[in-house]
């Protein structure tokens, strides 16, 4: 027997806190869907939510990667934005559709490696950097659209992406989940996913244990990066147009929202890929239903900061300086 | 008329941290104007004694009597209202504020919402020439050395009108010049009536400075006396209280042959001074010195966790022997630092992630991807080979004892099979049974040819399992000591080295 | 030193007077419109507001945190004012006091989350950041609100030929950095921005001073908002909007390290105010498209925080969120 066995494993144990409070979230959402707006279950609005909601999390799921590690990236939907953006300039001007999703996903990862360069080499401080990505970024996009969308895209592009090959679930939706499968997979199994968690966990430590930091902290923001660019194919498609405002202030609320409601941590070391599929969908629906029920864009946005807030408060968990 | 003398008074103290006893039954009595040194190993209870004066934690049992009055200490700022000053190892400065500042922070005199500035400084100049130091009050803290920085702390403890200063560690820091204006100071002190209470590993100092002594072991108090009543080896003695019957592991033995390792002139500013020394493969060598000795700097210096000033590593790699930097001998190295908390082990994960960490390349499957099973046999493998004793080895590592955590630690790193072992302090903290079972690890690596270089306050430890001893100090290597020699001799080696060092700074 | 040593060291110290030193000659030799006394006037009067604000963030940046919810408070308390003022015709003069208040219980939201709920400060500012504005907009049906007339000609007075808004600045601007220099409360938050766990060891109000520091930025941010809203005779819905970056950036650029416990007010903001509106002025003037402030705006800004980062680079291994 390779094992001593000391103590019996527990049979009980108490959710965290958080299971907890997201539980009580998505009860309290549903519980106000069905009184105030049963539309939601029709099927044509089932599938937007599904929609929106794989956009979402795949903008999580990047954005969870970097906050395992400890850091956090504000440009996911400016970077988005641009690379929508950028793509669909040169469909537009006759390019191959192939090659601008390519434009697409290559800016993401550019601007996620700007992002990684400065906190992993320069030592500069996530949220600060990101911040000022997100700024330049954005007023780029709008800048060169002049606040206005880049439609005409072409057809096969936007049909692609548009056709329902199973019970009537977009390709969207499926591509996201398989990918997310895959990256939950890697995250577990691979080196660099352990890494990341290690990195997150105790930075100190990680270092002794001959761990790469610096090449592990670029990494995540090149992945965010790359999901960035990824969402930018997708939701281009999905909308037949890019413009600078996919990268609102909203979204970014939106991601944090999702992740921090999917049980990952903000200050490192914890989160799973189903767990910011899980918020991203918590979000959408929440959304979806304060604007079936009627609660105006401007309050919805209260509600969701006030969900971030609670949700960090009960991580609980202090904030550590390294 | 004089004023009574004050004293201090510290009956039945006992702590336990998670079930485990720092401090047992322990008692104090000091007196103003003298200055009491509380000797002790690692773990031996000092500190969390001097923590339980100093308000930082609160005891489970006894009293603290100051000045004949019994008193209550929650929190440091309980203990500083007492009259209790604290000055700890690590100065409680804020670098960019202004001398007078630190002094004056947590009590600025100020009329409606201003601060009185000129009073301050004015009474920053006084404080200080009582010190007998003329650092400008309006200067920023941060441009002064740490010297002067903890003249500062000083003033700050003279302002709160302590009744009893407590030294921690004081000169490991300082320069000569500055230590004898330290000692300079603490005479002043003592002459003003205050108690001064002296923690610090470095011997000559307590005879210089000290009226009394109280020496700590395992959580106990040992011995309590006039400092004329004992000599340096008599306090090393009753500090380790090292009895000759724990018998060897494995008899010394002498590896001859080409050496695995060789460092010279190894220098890093402010913590090791030119260190030479040979490692051979198969060799236990022990590297003995007091806590503050530079012993965990030159490990550390080693493998390039640290930066490293001058000096070259040779590596022996099949035939060739040739220099190395530090982060390339990292690769060949395992290294169990001191801090297993903060270093070792990842707390949240399990005993399998843990282990597996530093190994993971060695556990892919053909994808590249980490084979569960592999990880499995593994982390059993290590759990049977060093007797984890854990639920399973899923069990969050946070929630081992102590002495399982360190295992978890060798696990890893024997996974990967390395040729030479740093160890730092590998058995603090951990009971009697434990430290024998590392103590036979260590012999049976040596044994299959794995080199150890084992750092350790214990004594005892060390003469189980070296094959022979290099003495440091303050960055020194000062001395190198054959695997037969006895307690005395190596505990003299460092109780009179030290002196010879004071007088040559 | 070298001779690269000797020039990255001046870099260092001088660096921003060199940079302002280009933008300015810049500027001044690219357009005719740029280097005459009543645009460099302008360009004092318009960073006023900027100015003020970003004192605020300054103090709480001072004391190691970060507050990146100004521009929206700015935008909820004065649009509040305006409203009560339309809607409710309110005495304007109590108007800006309750625009004041409304400052200071926002900044109070945001100290009681990051202090007692012990929240990150930046997520914590970041979600307030959104939700102010939120409210806001919902107030204001993101409509313009228009002050009536007496308010708009106040924006205009001037004294000779410069504008009131400057000495207002000044005056704000001196209390607050006497606030810092030489109070009890300003010395201790810059003990905290040192080190927080000293600080506390030692026994100061580490919490209550937090707390406090955000009710400022919070009060300074309203006062800043009311300035804008004054000068432009209405509350604009783009009040605010991307003036917790700027704020941040005049900070940084200033010279104020985000590390916290370093700093001097007068000496970090106007400067720092001063050569961001200089340069949204100069492209302006220059004939270039509005859009392209931001993304110049942004390029200094990440410039300047490289410089913050090398510079404390020397001191730490730098923060994690």
């Amino acid at each position: 027997m390779a094992v001593t066995q000391i103590a019996p494993t527990p049979t009980f144990v108490w959710p965290s806190r958080q299971r907890v409070a997201s539980a009580v979230l998505v009860i309290a959402t549903l519980i106000a869907i069905s009184v105030y707006a049963p539309s939601f279950f029709r099927y044509h609005n089932i599938i937007n939510v599904l929609l929106q909601a794989s956009l979402l999390g795949l903008l999580a799921i990047g954005m969870t990667i970097v906050m395992i590690d400890g850091g956090i990236d504000l440009s996911l939907p400016a970077n988005t934005a641009m690379g929508a953006v950028l793509g669909a300039l040169y469909m537009r001007a006759g390019g191959d559709w192939a090659l601008g999703a390519l434009i697409m996903i290559a800016t993401g990862v550019v601007i996620g490696f700007v992002n990684g360069f400065a906190v992993a080499h320069l030592k500069m401080i996530p949220f600060v950097v990101t911040l000022a990505t997100m700024t330049v970024v954005s007023g780029a996009s709008i800048w060169m659209t002049n606040s206005l969308s880049i439609s005409q895209l072409p057809d096969s592009f936007v049909e692609l992406f548009d056709a329902r090959p199973l019970f009537g679930v977009p390709v969207t939706v499926l591509i996201v989940a398989a990918l997310a499968a895959v990256i939950a997979m890697l995250m577990r199994s691979s080196v660099v996913g352990r890494w990341a968690y290690a990195v997150g966990i105790n930075e100190r430590a990680a270092r002794v244990a001959r761990i790469p930091i610096r090449r592990v902290i670029l990494a995540s923001y090149m992945f965010s990066g790359l999901m960035a660019g990824l969402t930018a194919v997708l939701l281009t498609a999905r909308l037949g147009s890019a413009s600078a405002n996919m990268g609102n202030d909203g979204v970014v609320l939106d991601i944090v929202s999702a992740c921090v409601v999917g049980g990952v941590s903000i200050y490192g070391g914890s989160g799973r890929v189903s767990g910011a599929l899980f918020g991203a969908l918590l979000i959408t629906i929440l959304s979806n239903a304060m604007n079936l029920i009627g609660v105006s864009y401007y309050l919805s946005l209260i509600v969701k900061g006030a969900v971030i807030i609670a949700f960090v408060a009960i991580d609980g968990r202090k904030e550590s300086k390294s | 008329m004089s004023a009574p003398q004050r004293s201090l008074r510290m009956e039945g103290i006992s702590k336990a941290f998670a079930g485990i006893a720092a401090v047992r039954n322990a008692s104090l009595e000091a007196r103003g104007g003298e200055a009491m040194a509380i000797m002790g190993a690692n773990g031996a209870g000092k500190s969390t004694l001097m923590n339980i004066l100093g308000g930082v934690v609160a005891s489970d049992s006894g009293q603290i009597v100051l000045d004949g009055a019994a008193v209550t200490m929650r929190s440091p700022r309980q203990a500083t209202q007492q009259g209790v000053a604290f000055v700890h190892q690590e100065l409680a400065m804020l670098p960019t504020l202004t001398v007078a500042e630190n002094i004056f922070i947590d009590s600025l005199p100020s009329t409606g919402p201003f601060v009185r500035t000129r009073e301050m400084v004015r009474r920053s100049k006084a404080l200080l020439a009582r010190l007998g130091c003329s650092i400008p009050p309006t200067m920023p803290v941060e441009q002064l050395s740490i010297g002067d920085q903890q003249l500062i702390e000083i003033a700050r403890a003279l302002r709160q009108e302590a009744r009893v200063i407590i030294f921690d560690e004081p000169t490991s820091s300082l320069s000569g010049p500055e230590r004898q204006r330290l000692f300079n100071v603490i005479r002043a002190l003592k002459g003003s009536g205050v108690v001064i209470i002296y923690i610090t590993h470095f011997l000559e100092e307590i005879f210089s400075i000290c009226e009394r002594v109280t020496i700590m072991r395992n959580g106990e108090t040992v011995w309590s006396s006039p400092i004329s009543e004992v000599d340096p080896a008599k306090v090393v003695h009753l500090m380790l209280g090292v009895s000759e019957n724990e018998g060897r592991i494995r008899a010394p033995v002498e590896i001859k042959g080409e050496p695995l390792l060789a460092v010279k002139g190894l220098r890093r500013e402010g913590a090791i001074r030119n260190v030479d020394f040979e490692i051979r493969s198969g060799e236990i060598v022990g590297l003995w010195g007091l806590l503050g000795s530079g012993r965990t700097e030159l490990l550390r210096a080693l493998v390039g966790l640290d930066p490293v000033d001058d000096g070259t590593i040779s590596w022996r790699s099949g035939e060739s022997f040739e220099p190395i930097t530090p982060e390339q001998l990292r690769v060949h190295v395992g290294l169990i630092t001191e801090d297993r908390r903060g270093e070792g082990v990842l707390l949240p994960l399990s005993v399998s992630d843990n282990i597996a960490l530093p190994n993971l390349k060695s556990l892919l499957n053909r994808w590249r991807l980490i084979d569960a099973s592999r990880q499995v046999a593994l982390a059993d493998s290590m759990i049977d080979r060093l007797k984890i004793k854990a639920s399973s080895r899923d069990q969050i590592v946070a929630t081992l004892s102590g002495g399982n955590q360190q295992k978890v630690v060798f696990g890893r790193w024997l996974a990967t099979n390395p040729r030479l072992f740093l160890l730092d302090e590998p058995t603090r903290g951990l009971d009697v049974s434990a430290k024998t079972e590392i103590n036979r690890l260590i012999v049976e690596l040596a044994e299959k040819g794995c080199s150890v270089l084992l750092v350790s306050s214990e004594l005892q430890e060390l003469m189980r399992v070296c094959d022979r001893y290099l003495i440091i100090s303050r960055g020194r290597l000062v001395d190198a000591l054959p695997g037969s020699a006895n307690t005395n001799a190596l505990m003299q080696s460092i109780a009179t080295i030290d002196k010879d060092l004071e007088d040559a700074a | 030193m070298t001779a690269r040593q000797k020039i990255v060291d001046f870099l260092f110290r001088r660096g921003f007077f060199v940079v302002f030193a280009l933008i300015f000659a810049f500027f001044s030799l690219a357009t005719s419109h740029f280097f005459r006394a009543d645009n460099i006037l302008n360009i004092f009067s318009a960073m006023d507001p900027l100015a003020i604000t970003a004192s605020g963030v300054a103090l709480v940046v001072m004391s190691g945190r970060l507050d990146i919810s100004v521009g929206s408070t700015a935008f909820l308390s004065c649009a509040i004012g305006a409203l009560l003022i339309n809607q409710n015709d309110l005495n304007p003069v109590l108007a800006a006091l309750i625009v004041v208040c409304c400052g200071a219980l926002l900044g109070a939201i945001n100290g009681f989350i990051v202090v007692v709920l012990n929240v990150n400060a930046l997520v914590a500012t970041l979600s307030t950041m959104i939700a102010y504005r939120g409210v806001a907009l919902a107030l204001t049906d993101a409509l313009l609100v228009q002050l009536p007339p007496p308010i708009r000609f106040l924006g205009n007075t001037r004294v000779g030929p410069v504008p009131v808004d400057i000495f207002v600045m000044l005056v704000v601007l001196v209390l607050v950095h006497l606030l810092q220099t030489s109070t009890a409360f300003g010395r201790q938050i810059m003990a905290i921005g040192n080190d927080i766990t000293v600080a506390r060891k030692i026994g100061l109000p580490v919490d209550r001073t937090g707390f406090f520091s955000f009710v400022l930025a919070g009060v300074l941010a309203s006062i800043g908002g009311m300035l804008t809203t004054i000068q432009n005779g209405a509350v604009s819905p783009f009040l605010g909007n991307g003036l917790e970056f700027t704020a941040v950036a005049v900070v940084v650029v200033g010279g104020i390290s985000l590390l916290g416990g370093r700093g001097a007010i007068l000496f970090s903001v106007i400067p720092g105010a001063f050569i961001f509106e200089m340069i949204r002025n100069g492209l302006t003037n220059l004939g270039a498209d509005p859009y392209s402030y931001r993304l110049v705006g942004g390029a200094v800004i990440f410039a300047a925080m490289y410089a913050d980062a090398l510079k404390s680079g020397r001191f730490s291994m730098g923060r994690r969120l």
